[in-house]
């Protein structure tokens, strides 16, 4: 009998309803991606180089067009409850897309490093070995990367718009899998390289088991893994909660791992340190945009109810404080610039979680507006890294960089700009950004954190401040690193990214008018 | 139907053991000596999780766990047991030196979720065998196909990458293994 | 069957993965941990989706994509630990130090100006 009422929903079974327009850019996104690897197939060896770049420019900014399309469109969700298309979701695909596109432009680059870019020719070969000799003069490249990092890009637009817990976990994979296996792939310092991708790699799967974890425990609770269905559940508890207490915890940490929150941030300055500097700008700046989304679709849709946020949201905020304690900290005692900026990084994750743990329109909207200038920001600063060149690669440790600013004082002035916007100068817009975030916490009454946060950006201004005095008072090295010239993609994308920071420092109004009528929309 | 714990169905009883074995060969995968030995434990319980599935009805979920865990997922294992020439005897290598933390750790997870189960769960009781059949590929295709389209989709995308990435990480040139030599 | 036992049986599960991601060394032995975790987690989402009679099915619909995402990370999983093999030799994590926190930490005045310029001359 039951076996009979199964056949027959098969037979009246309707194709599903897809809403090809509101899925537009992510579907633009992994068709591009796709087409690489037709290209990788089909196109000659000597013309892919070209063809990938391109074909993935051009799909960033077909994909963006899309966003722009959409723009203003009544929030909804598509794809059977899948994806959440609103002001929010829009507004970060965006900045996801504007990122990757700059950081595109830096990862492409090849007038750096003698006519090749970051990555090795074949990532299995012995660094140095003739056979990479041989495979070098015949210009050989991991072109594959470019189509790989599209299907980052793709992931990393579903990931913020997820609306269920399973699509959530699938762009959480199709966004970190990629990566994984980038950060393996750099042309210099391979060991280190190939040691991020597998530190990276076995801590991303790690923390996918627990966000796994806390999506079943959460199923469980609601019998369902779509967020409004789960909020529906928490506004009106059937069962206990304890379930669904330990679920958010579990849920929380594997997301806490992409943001780059402490405690779960051990990975951070291992994976920016040694995966290739452009990519290491790219996860920075993309990935944490993406992961923050996530977050705060999860936490404002899923458990946006008053019951709920008492008891996460002092988690969250400890959780904050940690993180700008040990960003803040462990930078001082950096000597290597990637390691440096990657506690940074953290520290800035610290920042955000006090937006996103007050919950209110207004600090959401101040999230939205120190995602796109912070990410913008960071892009540049590695991307200064990528010019200062040894032998063996890039020279990332401190104590050369004395007296960069005498001999190479652009790039050593485009540098400070980014690392006084960090350290949160006036008339930069990571100050605005952070000012919005203090003001948001203030108003939605949390005073210690913003007192934490002071403090801690005092801290880190000592921190930025001494890249700053090594770069400008110190005298040059003798045998000091060279200054690679770069090509006129690289010099766009640090125009672009010191115009944006001073700019939007400037004038803010325009992007956080955006922000603001952005961040009142959440489809649910 | 009187619902106790002392008077087990035998449905109940099969699932128990059944899930002793489970446990019995998860603990011997983290703990044995012997790297191809974990590997084969690991066989074990993947199997029994898939006999699992089978008590819970869900008839598809065994036949997959079966055939990509128990057939492609350990081969893959023994395959890269083979290939990093991994200590094929016993060897104190495998563990990290002070296990203590672990264990707090592991037995710190295991007391504090039993506790929350069976604090949410003690009072409820269900018949595996009764009420909607959705263990069957049709009926779990049907769903597949009418509410996860996309992430179905973003799925077999996600595939193509790691297909690529990983023959991006191992393709060596064809004078490679000279220059190696 | 009374839900308990399902579930105990998956938390149990994960702890002893978790003990085996913390305990081992050796990175295909974390690696296997981590199926365990995996698997203990595809066991909560089966016994849930019996437990709940949902209609849906959601719980072994994502069952199904979680085995084939375990598969395609274990993949490349595999191809990342060999490569670190190739290189050096071991599959051995407590190896894996080159990316560390610095020995000694950098202080202020070893990078004020004038300190800077002796390390040079030295």
């Amino acid at each position: 009998m039951s076996i009979l009422a199964a056949s027959s929903t098969t037979a009246t079974f309707v194709a599903p309803h897809v809403e090809f327009g509101k899925l537009s850019p992510m579907l633009i996104a992994f068709g591009t991606a796709t087409l690489g690897i037709l290209v990788e197939a089909f196109a000659p060896r000597k013309q892919r180089y070209g063809i990938q770049v391109g074909l993935a420019l051009v799909g960033i900014a077909a994909s963006f067009a899309a966003v722009l399309a959409l723009a203003g469109t009544t929030a909804s969700v598509v794809a059977q409850g899948s994806v959440a298309v609103d002001g929010t979701t829009l507004f970060l695909q965006g900045t996801i897309l504007v990122i990757s596109f700059v950081a595109f432009l830096v990862i492409a680059e090849r007038k750096t490093d003698q006519n090749q870019d970051a990555f090795a020719a074949q990532g299995a070969s012995v660094p140095g070995s003739a056979a990479e000799r041989e495979t070098t003069r015949r210009g050989w490249q991991t072109t594959e990367v470019y189509p790989l990092l599209m299907f980052s890009v793709g992931g990393m637009l579903l990931f913020p718009a997820a609306n269920d817990l399973l699509t959530m976990f699938v762009a959480l994979e199709a966004l970190s899998l990629p990566l994984y296996l980038v950060c393996g792939l750099a042309r210099h310092r391979r060991l280190l390289s190939q040691e991020a991708a597998l530190k990276y790699f076995l801590l991303g799967a790690f923390s996918s088991a627990f966000f796994l974890y806390g999506a079943a425990m959460l199923y469980g609770y609601a019998g369902s893994v779509n967020l409004a269905v789960i909020a529906q559940h928490v506004a009106h508890p059937t069962a206990g909660s304890t379930l669904l207490y330990t679920g958010v915890a579990l849920l929380g940490m594997g997301l806490l791992f992409k943001v780059g929150a402490a405690p779960f941030h051990m990975w951070t300055p291992d994976v920016y340190q040694g995966a290739p500097t452009p990519v290491t700008g790219f996860m920075a700046a993309a990935t944490k945009i993406a992961a923050f989304g996530a977050l705060v679709r999860v936490l404002d849709v899923g458990l946006g109810v008053n019951s709920a946020e008492n008891v996460w949201r002092p988690v969250m905020q400890a959780v904050a404080i940690i993180t700008m304690i040990v960003g803040g900290v462990l930078a001082l005692t950096q000597r290597d610039i990637k390691r440096m900026l990657a506690y940074s990084a953290i520290l800035n994750a610290g920042y955000l979680l006090i937006g996103v743990t007050s919950t209110t329109a207004q600090a959401r909207a101040a999230v939205l507006f120190y995602l796109p200038v912070y990410g913008v920001a960071i892009i540049g600063a590695f991307a200064v890294v990528t010019l200062v060149r040894d032998a063996g690669g890039e020279a990332t440790d401190l104590s050369r960089w004395a007296g960069l600013g005498r001999r190479a004082p652009i790039p050593a002035a485009l540098l400070a700009v980014f690392l006084l916007a960090f350290a949160g100068i006036p008339f930069t817009s990571i100050f605005i950004g952070k000012f919005a975030i203090f003001q948001a916490a203030l108003a939605a009454g949390s005073p210690d954190l913003v007192i934490v946060a002071v403090l801690a950006s005092a801290l880190a201004a000592f921190f930025y401040l001494r890249v700053v005095v090594v770069m400008f008072f110190s005298d040059p090295l003798p045998q000091g690193p060279t200054i690679a010239h770069p090509s006129i993609a690289v010099k766009t994308a640090l125009a672009v990214a010191a115009f944006a920071t001073v700019a939007l420092g400037v004038a803010p109004s325009l992007l956080l008018h955006l922000a603001n009528n952005s961040a009142g929309i959440l489809a649910k | 139907m009187s619902h106790g714990y002392l008077s087990p169905t035998g449905l109940e009883i099969a699932f128990v053991l059944i899930g002793l074995v489970t446990l019995g060969s998860g603990l011997l995968v983290v703990t044995v000596k012997n790297l191809v030995h974990a590997a084969l434990w690991l066989l074990v319980c993947m199997g029994s999780i898939a006999v699992e599935y089978l008590l819970l009805t869900a008839e598809l979920l065994a036949w997959i766990q079966v055939l990509i865990y128990a057939g492609a997922i350990i081969v893959l294992f023994l395959f890269g047991l083979m290939l990093t020439r991994a200590p094929i005897g016993p060897t104190e290598e495998l563990n990290v030196r002070h296990r203590w933390p672990a264990l707090i750790v592991g037995l710190g997870a295991a007391g504090t979720l039993v506790t929350v189960i069976v604090q949410a769960y003690q009072h409820t009781w269900f018949d595996p065998r009764g009420a909607v059949p959705l263990g069957s590929g049709e009926a779990l295709g049907t769903q597949l196909f009418k509410y996860w389209v996309l992430p179905f989709e973003v799925l077999s995308v996600l595939l193509l990458a790691a297909l690529v990435g990983a023959i991006v990480l191992s393709r060596r040139g064809r004078d490679t293994e000279e220059a190696e030599a | 069957m009374h839900a308990v036992y399902p579930l105990v049986l998956g938390a149990l599960l994960f702890a002893i993965g978790l003990y085996g991601v913390l305990a081992r060394r050796n990175a295909i032995a974390v690696l296997m941990a981590i199926e365990l975790l995996l698997n203990a987690v595809t066991l909560n989402l089966v016994s849930f989706s019996a437990i709940l009679r949902d209609r849906y099915g959601m719980g072994q619909i994502f069952t199904l994509f979680i085995i084939t995402i375990a598969a395609a990370e274990t993949g490349l999983g595999l191809a990342i630990v060999l490569l670190v093999y190739r290189q050096r030799a071991t599959a051995d994590l407590g190896e894996q130090r080159a990316l560390a926190e610095p020995v000694e930490p950098v202080t202020a005045d070893e990078l004020s100006p004038r300190n800077v310029e002796a390390e040079v001359a030295r």
